[in-house]
């Protein structure tokens, strides 16, 4: 096994994990405070890597479209919560559930109608063009930025989560939404902030990722399925264990795909499956 | 039997008989095979209150299992059926080992996790199941020597599965585990403080809806021909969870009434646009924002309406609780 | 020989102690009382019994045997059956219905689990409508269980543990948010009962208390402070003061 490949793999993993990371946190936040799994996450997430290509393809500035994907995912999270789930408050979790999956379609769908079925390629902005030699091996500029972007991105959630006064009122929501209201915070409002923060987070993960996978209509029904693996693992509202959670899978799936490419998607399932079967609590959750 | 049960049952028998005559043969099997799919779906959600997002995974298994049996060994179509049925039970019971351990929210996550895992082996397991292209080349057995080639015999055979499985589940639905289940889903707690160890009730109803789906996809699978990577999609889990919905999850029947409108729907929708399933969403978000008891709860609002306009005195007598 | 007694039970969330060392006896066929202010640990006692919660440390001693962490589906087999504070029923399930599942679970086989049609036990269905008679509501057998009064629903509560035909029966707050004539014909209930089963009861209404009660235990701040006759803990100086910020006495 040659090192500088391993090392590199690894790196990836990294990477990729530090953006399921952020799926995760962005995803554990919403089901945390509103009780429901988004079913549209993975749908927010293609759609901030297409806003990204829109905004590179007319304004051709990546730090312009860096900053209006996740306002725009996030403004349209604020539409969706307003308009569909606190209308279904009183009808329950399914069905505020449902309306995701329905808006998951919607979307999908809307990409490919707006822009187009067939794939496309983003490349990154000139200055993350190219790579860096670190020594072991020659690394790609720009995942080294994905994962540097990342990482202060899941620090900003866990200073804002920890360390401001909306956060502890929004982990206050996730154990306890009704002593939350009897202390007379504004409780939908919470449900509009937390929705529209993690569909930010979705959609500003979704442009980081288009210049490393480029672009389809589909990328998000996978990135769903590695969210909620994250969030089954890591706990509702464990901001470091996403964050643990996304690495393992984020790794484990860039070494099994160097021995076995093919299996390297399914592996992220089967790892999850295998450790719920020794813990069903999830790696560091309580139930 | 009360006058009820033989009402609904004549007027299934009614539809049975009188839809080839109106719909295609083809897309009428499809129909009856989604309602046994949508059956096993309801124990789970309707009367367990388990929202399962993943029953492809039961379906699609027994599809490409079945069907690589009858497709590479030739079996004989009782077997055939055998087979679909013990894999959806196998790995509905696999799978819900796995998801009954965790309450509401992880649970429907990990239902929908582990249909992309299955999803995404038969996607990467080319040899095998053919990948995005499917596995074509199923062959449709004869039945005791009977050639169920012409869409009509098929649907025949299929609609007789069809009245068996619904007898099937009503009976269970009408039996203890039918009401334990239904005291699991209106409160968990209880029903464990009463004696019933409620994982193991859920995984028993798991199965029984793995049971339903894999006959469902054995059945799918010789209709068509194929079995498509589509039917161990979340995209088709989906579907079902709609068709549920739709028809109305609080009764028997709801499931039937739903397949009806679902594949009515999406067979005459889907060939006119590609963008279907654009529609499917927005249907989606409109009956769950208005008609959220599905067909079921809205025509009980309509007749309650016309009653209450037509005659206001009679209408003191609040002719259905819908719910 | 005590039907159930506790030894030393002790149920701790980190700092909080709700339980301490809490020791009592109940003998069988006798009615003891368990009584307090809010937040002596009196439900907590109850859900350590019935397997809700497990113990910090301690015994649960039941019919000879250490029932402590057993889970609650299991309880239920044991021969305890419990009533809830808050009512907890089912409540789109006819009242009947709700009666026969905590009978149908008490089964030694469950024959026929998914074949017979429910109605199809006829003697768990008549032992079903007999306990639906004793509580008052026999008439209302085939009504939804959300369509009767508060009052009722506390019937319903105390019929689905009787159904399940235990040998202990805990009452958690039977006359909670009754009115003081419903709260009557519950004591009359209770009264019934008495003999026929060995009942723990918590209460707040002092007077129900002490007009049942063969045996009372006082917890406060999750220790029991006195126990005794209903005669001797009326003159207890110490359960007078414990009660002086709480609920008063006769």
């Amino acid at each position: 096994m040659k090192i500088p490949l391993l090392v590199s793999q690894v790196l990836n993993g990294l990477a990729t994990g530090m953006l399921y990371a952020l799926m995760g946190i962005g995803l554990s936040i919403i089901t945390g405070v509103l009780n429901i799994p988004n079913f549209a996450h993975g749908a927010l997430f293609a759609l901030g890597a297409y806003i990204l290509f829109t905004i590179m393809q007319l304004v051709g500035n990546f730090w312009l479209a860096l900053l209006v994907a996740p306002l725009g995912v996030g403004l349209l999270g604020v539409l969706i919560e307003y308009g569909g789930i606190r209308p279904l408050y009183k009808a329950g979790h399914d069905y505020q559930l449902l309306l995701t999956f329905g808006l998951s379609l919607i979307v999908t769908e809307g990409i490919i109608i707006v822009w187009s079925p067939v794939g496309m390629s983003q490349l990154p902005p000139p200055l993350l063009r190219g790579g860096v030699d670190l020594g072991i091996t020659f690394y790609p500029k720009y995942r080294l930025f994905v994962m540097v972007t990342a990482a202060v991105l899941v620090l900003g959630a866990w200073l804002f989560l920890e360390k401001t006064r909306y956060g502890a009122i929004m982990r206050a929501g996730i154990e306890d939404k009704e002593m939350v209201s009897l202390l007379g915070i504004d409780i939908h409002r919470l449900f509009t902030v937390a929705f529209a923060l993690g569909c930010g987070l979705a959609g500003i993960a979704g442009a980081l990722t288009a210049p490393i996978r480029g672009l389809n209509p589909w990328m998000g029904v996978d990135m769903l399925g590695i969210a909620f693996v994250v969030v089954a693992l890591a706990g509702l509202g464990n901001l470091l264990g996403s964050i643990a959670a996304g690495l393992l899978v984020g790794v484990a799936q860039s070494l099994v795909a160097l021995f076995w490419p093919e299996a390297s998607v399914a592996v992220i399932f089967a790892v999850m499956a295998a450790i719920l079967l020794v813990r069903p609590q999830g790696l560091f959750g309580i139930r | 039997m009360s006058r009820e049960t033989i009402r609904q049952l004549l007027v299934v028998l009614a539809a049975v008989v009188l839809l080839p005559i109106f719909v295609r043969h083809a897309i009428a099997t499809e129909i009856w095979i989604f309602a046994i799919f949508g059956l096993g779906l309801n124990l789970l959600m309707g009367y367990t209150g388990l929202l399962s997002f993943g029953q492809a995974t039961f379906f699609g298994s027994a599809a490409y299992v079945a069907g690589y049996l009858l497709k590479y060994y030739g079996i004989d179509i009782f077997l055939a059926l055998a087979i679909g049925i013990v894999v959806g039970t196998v790995s509905a019971a696999g799978v819900g080992y796995l998801c009954v351990q965790r309450s509401g929210l992880y649970f429907i996550m990990l239902t929908f996790a582990l249909n992309q895992m299955f999803y995404f082996t038969a996607y990467q397991w080319t040899t095998v199941t053919g990948g995005e292209d499917g596995m074509p080349g199923i062959p449709r057995p004869s039945i005791f020597g009977f050639d169920i080639h012409p869409p009509l015999a098929y649907y025949a055979a299929v609609a007789v599965l069809f009245l068996v499985s619904l007898w099937i589940m009503q009976r269970i639905v009408e039996s203890p585990l039918g009401k334990i289940l239904q005291a699991i889903r209106e409160n968990e707690l209880r029903a464990e403080a009463l004696g019933y160890n409620v994982p193991r009730m859920k995984l028993l109803a798991f199965a029984v809806a793995g049971a339903f789906s894999g006959l469902a996809g054995v059945l799918y699978a010789m209709l068509f021909g194929i079995v498509p990577l589509e039917s161990i999609g979340f995209v088709f889990s989906g579907n079902v969870v709609f068709a549920t919905l739709i028809g109305g999850s609080g009764s028997l029947y709801g499931p039937v009434i739903g397949s009806f409108v679902f594949i009515w729907l999406s067979e005459s929708v889907s060939t006119m646009w590609a963008r279907w399933p654009l529609l499917l969403g927005v249907a989606f978000v409109i009956v769950v924002l208005f008609f959220r008891g599905g067909v079921v709860e809205a025509w009980a609002r309509f007749w309650g309406w016309r009653a209450a306009h037509r005659a206001p005195a009679a209408a003191q007598v609040d002719a259905d609780a819908p719910r | 020989m005590p039907l159930v007694k506790t030894e030393l039970l002790t149920k701790s969330f980190g700092a909080l102690t709700a339980v301490k060392a809490v020791t009592l006896e109940v003998a069988e066929g006798s009615l003891h009382s368990v009584i307090g202010p809010n937040g002596a640990g009196k439900t907590t006692l109850f859900n350590l019994l019935t397997g809700q919660q497990t113990p910090t440390s301690g015994r649960i001693i039941f019919d000879g045997r250490d029932i402590a962490g057993t889970p609650p589906h299991r309880i239920a087999h044991l021969g305890i059956a419990r009533s809830f504070q808050r009512t907890s029923i089912f409540p789109t399930l006819s009242i009947v219905d709700n009666v026969w599942l905590a009978a149908f679970a008490r089964q030694e086989f469950w024959r026929g689990l998914a074949w017979r049609r429910a109605d199809g036990y006829p003697e768990l269905t008549r032992r079903a409508l007999g306990v639906l008679d004793e509580v008052g509501l026999g008439d209302k057998a085939r009504l939804p269980a959300r369509e009767i009064s508060h009052g009722e629903q506390r019937q319903l509560e105390l019929a689905i543990a009787l159904a399940a035909a235990p040998r202990l029966l805990l009452l958690d707050e039977p006359a909670a948010g009754l009115s003081p004539d419903e709260t009557q014909k519950m004591v009359a209930l209770v009264q019934k009962l008495k003999g026929r089963y060995t009942i723990l009861l918590i209460e707040h209404k002092i007077d129900v208390v002490m007009s049942m009660s063969d045996r009372i235990s006082v917890m406060h701040f999750g220790s029991v402070i006195a126990e005794g006759s209903p005669v001797e803990i009326r003159r207890n100086a110490e359960v007078r003061r414990a009660y002086l910020g709480g609920i008063a006495a006769p």
